[in-house]
């Protein structure tokens, strides 16, 4: 199947998306409330600490607050297009749900991934870019043709999230229930809202490689504030290389252990 | 109290030690998962601070200090009241409710119950292991001179605090969970109380960071009586005084919350339609 076909399969998804969440507006609203504490609560954690101190791990408070905007914008990215559906991911294998996905003339990771959106959380992606535009001055940011390089790192962090996130919920294969799984993924997430710089050179180094979670956020912050040097790039592109190859691998291992076990 | 009525409790307590525990690895993972990513981000905050940015007091705080309160914290953190609440609200919201107006069994109770029997284990466990680490961390000289007051005693009336602030943050939960009876949202209201609760709680930071002008936030709510207040029991940097003036403060919390639950489930009882599920 060519990629138009992939895209206007992932259309009509979103249009389905679309009309079902238009139908509880009510939840939107509240979506948005809830993230908008969340937010809230992210930003007076920052500003307790710097009330302390100057600054943390050489990021200054309007540096930190440009890193929590990427962060947000990218996160939100993540929330709206993929997060609902690792959520479901389980019910896949557990409740046999895959297999009318894999009797689709499509392959059956990409309905697995694309199935459901969550679009109340893209109102957070332009909080986060708002948030970035507010504080881009102040933490030092160039702007002009630089933020063309947002896009990329957008990019980047969402690809990571999707990988890594994929890589705690494909033992679903194997285990009975990954709820654990899930609930670790959103404690090591807990990584990547903060700088990396701050983190000892061993954690640092785990966040850079086996859990990248600081490609989400803070690699990209640091990447527009202060550039990367060439070993970082290469790191990126081995490390998402990596995880895409051992998740493609426990896929199709995954598949050869599934069961249709629907009950 | 009638033997029938501590029947069902213990019952009720069992089958939710069960419940939590089928799954003994996911179970172990929690705990753990729970207990050491939150404790390792607040280490690395004070490394940052201190060892990196050179900082040598904040807050009338050493770095010795600031690990002894992350450390101590991270035992009163797994105590703290879990998502039991949300469990009434989908009752509410689905209809499930319905099966437990016909028993005689008081829903609110029953399901705290059930709730709190993993939390009873973890806050044994938890005791242990932090006397047993008490006693280890004596080897260390700077650890020992970072703790002076930490003593048994000390930790198990910071985990009896503990436990008041469980039963306060349910009680605060359940008396949200009734907004199930007007609304169809009421879960995204837990959702807001409990990322509060995460910062106002004293799980990330100690709560004298908050700057003189923003102490009053945390003074107001009953949230610091979960981890900071414990914490601040077990190594001993409140007075004998304080201490018991904190318990006054966290029962007058729990009666508050005992009337808010009878106000709140009465009146929405009434509206109860018992649909959906």
């Amino acid at each position: 199947m060519s990629s138009s076909k992939y895209a206007r399969v992932f259309w009509v998804q979103l249009k389905n998306n679309f009309v079902r969440e238009a139908v509880y507006r009510s939840n939107f609203l509240t979506m948005i409330v809830v993230d908008l504490i969340w937010i809230a609560v992210e930003f007076s954690l920052f500003t307790v600490i710097y009330s302390n101190t100057e600054t943390l791990g050489g990021w200054s408070k309007p540096q930190t607050y440009f890193f929590l905007g990427i962060f947000f914008a990218s996160d939100a990215l993540f929330t709206t297009f993929f997060q609902r559906n690792f959520w479901n991911f389980s019910d896949l294998v557990n409740k046999g749900e895959l297999d009318i996905l894999l009797t689709k003339p499509i392959h059956p990771l990409f309905l697995a991934l694309t199935r459901w959106f969550n679009l109340t959380a893209i109102f957070n992606f332009f909080l986060g870019l708002g948030i970035l535009l507010r504080f881009s001055d102040a933490a030092g940011f160039q702007g002009g043709w630089k933020w063309l390089g947002l896009v990329g790192w957008l990019a980047v962090g969402l690809t990571t999230a999707l990988l890594v996130r994929f890589a705690f919920s494909i033992w679903i294969f194997w285990t009975e229930r990954s709820w654990a799984m899930a609930r670790m993924y959103y404690q090591f997430f807990a990584f990547a809202t903060k700088p990396d710089t701050i983190y000892p050179k061993m954690i640092r180094y785990l966040i850079l490689t086996a859990l990248p979670f600081a490609f989400i956020g803070s690699v990209p912050a640091r990447a527009l504030l202060q550039g990367l040097e060439l070993s970082e790039y290469l790191r990126i592109a081995a490390v998402l290389s990596v995880f895409f190859v051992i998740n493609w691998f426990l896929w199709n291992a995954g598949l050869k252990r599934y069961q249709s076990a629907s009950s | 109290m009638k033997l029938g009525n501590i029947q069902w409790r213990i019952a009720a307590l069992k089958n939710g030690f069960q419940d939590a525990t089928a799954y003994r690895l996911e179970f172990l993972f929690e705990v753990l998962g729970a207990a050491f990513v939150p404790a390792a981000i607040q280490w690395v905050l004070w490394y940052a601070l201190f060892k990196v940015g050179g900082a040598t007091q904040i807050a009338g705080m050493t770095y010795e200090d600031m690990v002894a309160y992350t450390l101590v914290s991270i035992l009163f953190t797994q105590v703290r009241g879990g998502d039991h609440d949300f469990e009434l609200a989908e009752m509410i919201r689905g209809g499930g409710l319905s099966n437990y107006l016909l028993r005689p069994v008081g829903v609110v109770e029953f399901v705290y119950i059930r709730g709190v029997a993993p939390k009873i284990f973890i806050a044994g466990f938890c005791l242990v292991l932090g006397i047993a680490a008490m006693l280890l961390s004596k080897i260390f000289p700077s650890v020992a001179a970072a703790t002076p007051n930490l003593t048994p005693l000390n930790l198990i009336y910071g985990m009896a605090l503990a436990f008041f602030g469980n039963i306060i943050h349910y009680q605060v939960g359940a008396t949200l969970a009734t907004a199930s009876f007007y609304w169809e949202e009421a879960y995204s209201l837990m959702m807001v109380k409990n990322m509060i609760v995460q910062l106002l709680s004293g799980e990330l930071i100690p709560l004298n960071l908050f700057p003189e002008s923003m102490q009053w936030i945390w003074k107001s709510t009953p949230f610091y009586l979960y981890v900071f207040g414990p914490t601040q029991i077990a190594l001993g940097r409140w007075s004998t005084e304080e201490i018991w003036m904190q318990f006054g403060i966290a029962g007058l919390w729990m009666i508050g919350g005992w009337v808010l639950i009878r106000a709140s489930w009465g009146l929405g009882i009434r509206r109860y339609l018992s649909l959906g599920g």
